[in-house]
């Protein structure tokens, strides 16, 4: 049989519909043709599209006590997703390989026990031990017993950051902690995050 | 024990900011000074400095967790109003004794 050649002038659409219909997502290594810089190249699967990984998010299902005015880190008690292995020690670590820019996000109930009694509540994000986003909420004027408050960012990382949730607050008779519910109440204090696809 | 926090207010003799000025953190082995931003006021104290004001450090962390404790039991300013009016108006000393009450169980050192 002979071979037409497709040119810029189109084809006949049975090029595409009397073929094999592939009724679902390509493999990793299935093939595009595209054209490089007018050069006709193939082209994996695997380089189109992305899966948001590494993905993690963390809760804590027990209390904490924090020390006033002390930015204290958060301890996680439950992983929930954690794609790549990556949180361990109560921090993420981007894994080799996997730099980029991340989406992450992060809630906690700061609750001081009394009313009337917390004054402010500072939510920190850290990158590699250093304060890197974070969120206050300054209550002096008209004081509350508990809030909680969230934090959201898209950070760029390279491999091997780290980053934490450290808690501050302030309360009047410094007898506070940072909340937590089992799964069955809702979690109240979670942190995760997510590789973009760029 | 004292926490770290009131040893610095007992140091310094006021209470700083404690984000901008001076900055305390927990990694999970106990609290330390991070950050001290007012070296042109007084400089950095040791931990030995801090021990020694342990307790004074402990009287001015009771001396607020009284001040906490009393702030809850007065209740609100509404209530606290209701008992004045009601006092204006029927000659009663029922917001007096209650302020007084508030404080004779919690006394200050």
């Amino acid at each position: 049989m002979s071979q037409t050649k497709i040119k810029a002038g189109g084809f006949d659409v049975d090029v595409i519909t009397g073929t094999t219909a592939l009724a679902e997502a390509p493999a990793s290594t299935d093939e595009f043709l595209i054209s490089d810089g007018g050069v006709l190249k193939r082209l994996d699967a695997s380089h189109i599209g992305g899966d948001n990984n590494p993905s993690f998010m963390v809760v804590k299902t027990s209390s904490q006590s924090v020390t006033n005015n002390s930015a204290t880190k958060v301890t996680w008690d439950s992983e929930l997703k954690d794609s790549d292995s990556a949180f361990a020690s109560d921090k993420f670590t981007v894994p080799s390989g996997k730099g980029g820019d991340y989406y992450i996000f992060a809630t906690l109930e700061a609750d001081a026990k009394n009313n009337s009694d917390l004054k402010i509540s500072y939510l920190k994000l850290y990158k590699n031990g250093s304060l890197l986003q974070q969120n206050v909420k300054d209550y002096r004027a008209n004081q509350p017993r508990r809030q909680a408050q969230t934090l959201v960012g898209i950070h760029t990382l390279s491999a091997s950051d780290y980053l934490e949730l450290y808690s501050q607050i302030d309360s009047d008779d410094g007898d506070i902690e940072v909340n937590a519910y089992q799964a069955s109440d809702g979690y109240g204090t979670i942190f995760g995050g997510f590789k973009l696809i760029t | 024990m004292s926490t770290l926090s009131y040893k610095i207010i007992a140091y310094l003799g006021r209470t700083p900011d404690f984000t901008s000025e001076v900055s305390l953190q927990n990694d999970g082995s106990g609290d330390y000074i991070k950050e001290w931003n007012i070296t042109s006021e007084k400089a950095k104290p040791t931990d030995s400095q801090l021990n020694a004001l342990a307790s004074q450090a402990t009287a001015l962390e009771n001396t607020a967790k009284i001040d906490a404790k009393r702030k809850t039991e007065y209740l609100s300013w509404q209530e606290q109003m209701e008992m004045i009016y009601k006092d204006q108006k029927n000659g009663t000393t029922t917001y007096k004794d209650h302020c007084d009450k508030v404080r004779s169980d919690n006394p200050k050192e």
